[in-house]
């Protein structure tokens, strides 16, 4: 290394790091706290009268792993409350569109058959005596809608068709839900393209090869071979059974795929429907009863007190630091700043993007990524003292000590980045929101280590507050090292 | 020369190995009592494991969080999670109550709002954290530790691995023995406490042994395994005794502040929790995890061979850097016992390296 380069990577590595943090705060982002530390929004969801206790676990459970997928709204908090409702908070979110876009939809899912398929018209407001009663006499649609009713009339998505469908083949309850794939050939034309793979239960998988079976026996090009994918009353997808597939057979169910067809964006259309068919796959309807906003769970005064102790502990750190290390303890407290900074603006960005929100488990996780990235300092300076105590000048002692620090560096936090992947992959949950502060915090620790400890160690060792005085480097080594002027040591018995 | 001096220096020749089979013996013995606890007093669940009731009310006193909070601490309810919401409600998690303690709560909750008794309502509410989440987190636990025994066994070697973990058991059961006898709740915060001093322990270990590795290179041929253990610690203790240090320090005013501050109930048992395990996990790295792999690779064939080859040398003069405070032996026996582990312990009065210079 030489003045040049080091001076070089030190400003540049600085400059990143305040500069872009600095950037982000002018533009008035900050990190989106989690529900206990600043709150969110809150829906309770009621299922019907006498819902049973095990419906309502598997609704939330679904409704758990919906939101995790959808990636917006990182660790909700979802509890059974009562006999038949569900509580949601979603923290990070400030208005209720996005919390109701972020619980989704929950109306139960079914899968019909279509009966014959018409263009919305006024014609339909005037029903006839061979329509069911709960007919809506101004839509001319059925409402509410049974899914077991013998013939319904329900609207596709944009309100341009109406799809009469007879009672439900399938429910929700018969799915486990579905997966967007790209298929290279075998679309429309042989060419490739965007598929929906739909999983059954074993039971669901039987219904749906005799409900295809039977549609299978309607003539190519008919309505009826269709099938309409229902939620919340509305067809959300209605694709028909393939010309090639047997009546006796139907198809079968692990090998059924929903093609998308012509399309300005197929794979859109694929994700689409396949979210359909997870969330879809809840057991039974809910109504949003409530949706308010709610205030953080921890309150701001347990909140400012944990700010105030945070400082502290700083504080105290930085003076241990200063005061054991000298100069280096200051390297090691501005390291903290760059370290702090890098850590704090990757928080930002995830949450302007993926809406990762900080809770107090994620705050955890930059206190210990603090004793983390504290610690490599330490290792590393550990180090030039006992190179220092061998006998070694100074200068080669820096420079002799950095690859064996960073060796140990790179193994305790490969440790704990395995840690911090695991759990981040495998847990849900606010073990979630701690695992990845720690996991990006290792990673951030090494580049620091390497791009701001060593050149910044490099240049002090360098310069006059290397050797002279008792703030030196020097100094932080105690007595016992000889200088490198010193052509001979002086032994002194003790 | 002081000890502090010394220790500031690096230049200690602290027998780790001979201290720790006394210390050995303390640690199993807060094993034995953690777990004997946890069966006999459970850990006290908190709302987010367990349930309880939920009690909503509307706000017509417009009452803020302290004021609810400082009502439902007057009733013992200190630990109740009190939020507001944005239509005027307060909504207050308990854990589940018998009918008096539930009478109260709802007469409290109505007198703090300024409502009749009759409006206010209590319901039932399920685990945010239920067996679900629960599940996935003792899965990653479970995987992650295999993964990092692999991982150890990778750079390092097996042995060390198995002597990281059963120091990682080591901490986390004395941490959970504490709660326990503490009696305080277990949140998803203390969770996360927990697997917090997982890491930080795992993380300690890993730098000791690293040193050793490193040290087996540089000193195998002259001295037993014990002496090379003994050696990387007295090495690495000031890093070991400034890193500790410097974690504990945030942690330990944040059990400082959360004490004295009110409401901060969560903040005082989630940093009981990680001071707890950091000081324990230190420890542990020191005096359970280093300690046990001396003893266990001590009954290898190779670094038998060490100990029978580092004694008859000490018959003549090659000093040894360990156990200066140890009484030494008049000469070296024909024959060793074949588990040279008392030998760092009894070794001969190690002459210092270098003449100390001023």
């Amino acid at each position: 290394m030489n003045r040049k380069r080091a001076l070089v990577t030190l400003l540049v590595t600085v400059a990143i790091a305040w500069g872009s943090i600095g950037a982000m705060l002018l533009a008035g982002w900050a990190p989106k706290l989690g529900l206990d530390l600043q709150g969110g929004f809150s829906v309770v969801l009621v299922g019907p009268e006498g819902t049973d206790a095990d419906t309502l676990e598997t609704a939330a459970q679904i409704m758990r792993r919906r939101i995790a997928d959808l990636g917006a709204v990182q660790e909700p908090e979802i509890s059974v409350q009562g006999e038949r409702a569900i509580i949601v908070q979603l923290p990070g979110v400030e208005d209720r569109e996005r919390a109701l876009e972020a619980v989704g939809t929950t109306g139960e899912m079914s899968f019909r058959p279509v009966l014959n398929l018409v263009q919305a018209s006024p014609a339909l407001t005037e029903p006839d005596g061979d329509h069911p009663d709960n007919l809506d006499p101004v839509t001319g649609l059925s409402d509410p809608d049974d899914v077991d009713s013998e013939i319904a009339y329900l609207p596709d998505e944009d309100g341009l068709f109406v799809y009469i469908v007879g009672p439900a083949f399938l429910t929700g309850a018969d799915l486990e839900g579905g997966r967007a794939a790209f298929q290279p050939t075998g679309g429309p034309g042989g060419a490739g393209g965007w598929v929906v793979v739909p999983e059954f239960t074993d039971d669901g998988g039987e219904k749906f090869r005799s409900a295809t079976g039977e549609l299978a026996g309607y003539p190519v090009g008919s309505p009826q071979r269709q099938l309409a994918i229902v939620v919340d009353g509305v067809v959300g997808s209605a694709p028909a059974v393939a010309a090639d597939v047997n009546p006796a057979e139907g198809l079968d169910p692990n090998q059924v795929v929903i093609t998308i067809g012509a399309s300005d964006e197929p794979q859109a259309e694929a994700e689409d429907l396949a979210s359909i068919l997870n969330y879809g796959a809840l057991p039974t309807t809910f109504e949003r009863e409530r949706v308010e906003s709610v205030s953080a769970t921890l309150g701001s005064d347990s909140l400012r007190a944990g700010l105030i102790a945070g400082l502290i502990g700083l504080l105290l750190v930085a003076v241990y630091m200063i005061i054991y290390y000298r100069i280096l303890g200051v390297i090691a407290v501005l390291g903290l700043t760059v370290f702090g900074s890098i850590l704090v603006g990757a928080l930002i960005l995830l949450g302007e993007t993926q809406g990762t929100t900080l809770t107090l488990a994620g705050v955890t996780g930059i206190v210990v990524s603090v004793g983390i990235t504290l610690d490599s300092y330490i290792v590393y300076f550990e180090r030039i003292k006992e190179e220092c105590h061998s006998g070694r000048p100074l200068r080669p002692s820096v420079d002799h000590a950095y690859p064996g620090a960073f060796g140990t560096i790179l193994k305790g936090d490969t440790v704990t980045f395995l840690a911090a992947v695991l759990l981040w992959l495998l847990a849900i949950g606010p073990v979630k929101g701690f695992a990845l502060t720690l996991g990006i915090a290792t990673v951030i620790d090494v580049i620091v280590s390497y791009y701001y400890t060593r050149p910044s160690t490099w240049i002090v060792a360098h310069s006059p507050l290397g050797e002279d005085g008792w703030f030196s480097i020097r100094g932080a080594m105690g007595k016992g090292t000889k200088r490198d002027t010193r052509p001979e040591p002086v032994e002194v018995a003790s | 020369m002081s000890v502090f001096t010394r220790m500031y220096r690096g230049e200690t020749r602290f027998d780790f190995v001979a201290i720790s089979r006394k210390t050995l013996i303390v640690s199993a013995a807060l094993v034995a009592v953690s777990l004997l606890l946890l069966l006999v007093r459970p850990l006290n669940l908190s709302i987010d494991f367990t349930g309880g009731v939920i009690v909503t009310v509307q706000n017509e006193a417009d009452a803020d969080i302290t004021e609810v909070r400082s009502a439902l601490a007057g009733i013992g309810q200190a630990g109740a999670r009190v939020q507001l919401t944005g239509e005027g409600y307060i909504l207050i998690q308990t854990e589940s109550l018998d009918s008096n303690a539930q009478d109260l709560l709802v007469l409290t909750a109505a007198e703090v709002a300024g409502t009749d008794v009759n409006e206010v309502t209590l319901d039932a509410v399920g685990p945010t954290f239920g067996a679900e989440v629960t599940h996935a987190a003792i899965q990653a636990l479970v995987v992650f530790l295999f993964i990092v025994a692999l991982f150890i066994t990778w750079r390092f070697e097996w042995k060390m691995a198995l002597t990281a973990l059963a120091a990682l058991f080591h901490d986390l059961a004395i941490t959970a023995g504490l709660f326990a006898a503490v009696g305080f709740s277990v949140t998803p915060a203390t969770v996360i406490a927990l697997l917090t001093i997982l890491g930080y322990s795992l993380y300690d270990t890993v730098v000791v042994f690293d040193k050793v590795t490193e040290n087996v290179d540089l000193m195998h041929d002259r001295y037993t395994y014990t002496d090379i253990v003994n050696t990387s610690m007295n090495q690495v203790l000031m890093r070991s005794i400034n890193t500790s240090l410097t974690s504990l320090l945030p942690v330990g005013s944040l059990l400082f502040v959360g004490s004295l501050a009110f409401g901060a109930e969560t903040l005082k048992e989630f940093a009981l929790a990680l001071f707890i395990g950091i000081a324990i996990g230190t420890y542990s790295s020191i005096f359970v995890a280093a300690p046990l792999l001396a003893l266990w690779k001590e009954r290898e064939e190779e670094w038998i061979l060490a100990g029978k080859r580092a004694q008859r040398r000490r018959g003549g003069a090659v000093p040894v850097p360990v156990a200066a405070e140890v009484e030494p032996v008049a000469a070296a026996p024909v024959v060793p016992p074949p588990v040279s582990q008392t030998q760092g312990g009894a070794a001969a009065r190690a002459p210092r390296k270098r003449k100390k210079r001023r």
